[in-house]
């Protein structure tokens, strides 16, 4: 184990904010409160002081995230050595906009490394602003296909092992980013699906009707996934690093060439009907139906469309992610944990 | 693509219809008020307008509600005659409760409104009551209690959660947070941002959602609401919402950034939004709206005159309606 040096600083942005919505009612989606996301953070912070990094700089976070991090680090700061917390020095509004500006201002001070501790959602936003800084993607539901559901202490010595250089040259992989544009202009990304609905207006946000979805545009999609990218992932498979996409338009499954059932949700397993199915090849651009309604990004509705509006999706190259589970191979194999025991581990064992 | 039941363009002109008399009735009592010919205490709901109205397009004249000290725009969007209201309102013999409850006590029974309620927290457990007796008549009928964030933390409201979650009463619990209870900002109020979180401790699902935002509201109310009424129980629907003006009228507002309800007004004002996206959508024409606009405004003008006119309450009404006969 080695002291943290100051010199060495990763962000961490936690959304306090998720977790409440409709998928409550409609299905079994069950989330990590933010105490227990207060609790991650400080795991994630224990990782992060046994292997170097000497600062954290954290978005502000409300609902109790912040202040149950602070008593975790207070109560054990005398026996391991935690890095220094900074929260970035602004009032949370709770919203989207609490996330662009932090990742914003991260890139800005220049840390090595962003953990993200959200759903697909928050990791979209971060995705959009991150450029070529890596994410440490870590889940806090049960209801996404992004991040990563990990035990935060591991992949807080696998971060911290990146930010001081000795992630192993596996550490990093390339994700993919599918660009959605509106009458030829770019509007926002997505990192595991685009969907049409045929809802008019964002409403409750969440995509919970099957029957409400058009077409679907995947980057990748794993068979055992939960979501509406299950669909494309039951029907033809994409690696998560594989270059293509898939590009599925659905239909009523009574009259549709295809059916096939879809864990659609935590919970709520329902038969969707798809009438054809295509790959989408790396910079390529697929037209989604015309016709007014919403588009959903990674699950949550957010853009409303006007009637007449072209929608198209690019796939091209995302963020950069840390793959945990290459980066602690590679430092079981080096030995780069290996080490005299310190005092620090002495009185942690004593007590 | 098909457009959904919901946003039929008559449902969508109802929607902004009871906005549009919300904000205006509020709107020209926030003037009224200034004559001093208003008796009594008047709490105002402009900005909250969303709330009422999205959750009210679910229920009909069947359905009960149970309301608030700031209870105009459940009234409103209840169903209850605007006149009527205003009448009240002056403490005329026309009001709905002949004058002689005001603006806290506006009730309006052939409507299903149970009330305005002076005591905070109080509708909750009169919620519970209409839950329990739709459920044991098998009606089909649901009871709608909106309360504030201040309320959430009576002992009143804690005790209806668990009473409706182990009996599964048909009934929704729409906590309008507005960020305020009277003069108290949320933080020093209450430990928690989410308010729908307090109902997990009871065993039924607790759901947030952005109050400014008609369909918002308006759509995780109809889930909770076919909900109650398909005997799955208990909902609590918190919708985070903005009030215009102040705790009460004459309520100098020291605790308040003094632009904040400005900000509120520019960035989150419902009907500004609704307007916006439903026109943007092609779903209504501007003008459609523009003609409800003028039609609300000549209703309010009329009910102001009409309440003015009218008589006050006679003496010997003063000892009426005190007591029910069962």
């Amino acid at each position: 184990m080695i002291q943290p040096s100051p010199e060495i600083v990763v962000g961490i942005v936690a959304n306090a904010a998720s977790g409440r919505d409709i998928r409550r009612l409609t299905t079994g989606a069950s989330v990590f409160d933010n105490a227990e996301k207060g609790s991650m953070v400080a795991r994630l912070m224990a990782g992060l002081g046994a292997t170097g990094v000497g600062r954290v700089l954290m978005m502000p976070a409300g609902g109790g995230l912040a202040g149950t991090l602070i008593r975790r680090l207070d109560s054990r700061r005398d026996s391991l050595p935690y890095p220094e917390l900074e929260l970035l020095p602004w009032r949370p509004t709770e919203t989207a906009r609490d996330t662009d500006r932090a990742v914003r201002e991260l890139l800005e001070r220049g840390v090595a490394a962003i953990a993200v501790l959200g759903g697909d959602g928050t990791h979209r936003v971060v995705a959009r602003g991150c450029g070529s800084t890596p994410l440490l993607a870590l889940s806090t539901g049960t209801n996404n296909a992004f991040p990563e559901l990990r035990e935060a202490t591991v992949a807080g010595l696998a971060l911290g092992l990146v930010a001081t250089g000795r992630g192993g040259p596996l550490a990093l992989r390339r994700e993919k980013l599918l660009e959605v544009s509106v009458n030829g202009g770019p509007r926002d990304v997505a990192l595991v699906d685009v969907a049409a609905s045929c809802q008019r207006f964002v409403g409750a946000r969440a995509v919970w009707n099957a029957g409400d979805i058009s077409e679907l545009i995947v980057a990748f999609a794993s068979p055992s996934a939960v979501g509406l990218s299950s669909i494309a992932g039951l029907i033809d498979p994409v690696g998560r690093y594989a270059p293509y996409g898939l590009h599925v338009r659905l239909g009523d499954p009574e009259t549709a060439p295809m059916r096939v059932v879809v864990p659609l949700a935590p919970g709520l397993v329902v038969p969707v009907g798809v009438e054809w199915h295509r790959r989408l090849e790396p910079g390529g651009v697929a037209a989604l139906g015309g016709g007014a309604g919403v588009i959903a990004l990674d699950g949550e509705r957010e853009l409303e469309l006007r009637e007449g509006d072209r929608v198209s999706v690019k796939l091209v190259a995302g963020p950069l992610t840390i793959d945990v589970e290459q980066v602690m191979l590679q430092a079981a194999q080096l030995g780069v944990l290996r080490g005299p025991i310190t005092s620090a581990v002495v009185a942690e064992e004593a007590q | 693509m098909t457009v959904t039941a919901e946003l039929s363009q008559e449902s969508l002109l109802r929607g902004y219809r009871t906005m549009r008399t919300i904000r205006d009735f509020e709107e020209r009592l926030h003037i009224e008020i200034a004559n001093a010919q208003i008796p009594g205490f008047v709490h105002l709901y402009a900005g909250e307008e969303a709330v009422a109205a999205g959750v009210c397009s679910h229920l009909s004249d069947e359905d009960w509600v149970s309301s608030t000290h700031r209870g105009h725009g459940h009234a409103i969007a209840k169903g209850c005659d605007v006149k009527g209201m205003m009448a009240e309102i002056y403490g005329r013999a026309t009001g709905l409760c002949k004058g002689k409850g005001g603006s806290m006590h506006i009730a309006d029974f052939r409507r299903g409104m149970l009330g305005a309620n002076g005591i905070v927290g109080g509708g909750p457990p009169l919620i519970c009551g209409v839950g329990l007796s739709a459920k044991v008549r098998r009606s089909g009928q649901v009871g709608v209690a909106f309360l504030g964030d201040g309320a959430s933390n009576q002992g009143t409201f804690l005790e209806s959660l668990n009473l409706s979650a182990i009996w599964k009463l048909p009934v929704v619990f729409v906590v309008e947070n507005n960020g305020y209870g009277e003069a108290t900002g949320q933080s020093y109020h209450q430990a928690v941002e989410d308010i729908a979180k307090r109902a997990d401790g009871f065993g039924l699902p607790g759901v947030t959602v952005d109050g400014n935002d008609y369909f918002a509201v308006a759509e995780a109310a109809g889930i909770a609401i076919g909900r109650a009424r398909a005997g799955h129980g208990p909902t609590l629907l918190e919708c985070k919402t903005t009030r215009f003006f102040g705790h009460f009228e004459g309520d100098t507002q020291t605790y308040r950034d003094p632009n904040e309800a400005a900000e509120a007004r520019a960035s989150r004002d419902c009907l500004v939004a609704f307007r916006a996206r439903v026109t943007d959508a092609g779903l209504l024409a501007g003008a459609a709206l523009d003609a409800i606009d003028v039609e609300i405004a000549q209703l309010i003008d009329e009910s102001v005159a009409e309440a003015l006119a009218a008589p006050w309450p006679d003496v010997s009404e003063l000892s009426t309606d005190v007591y029910i006969k069962y």
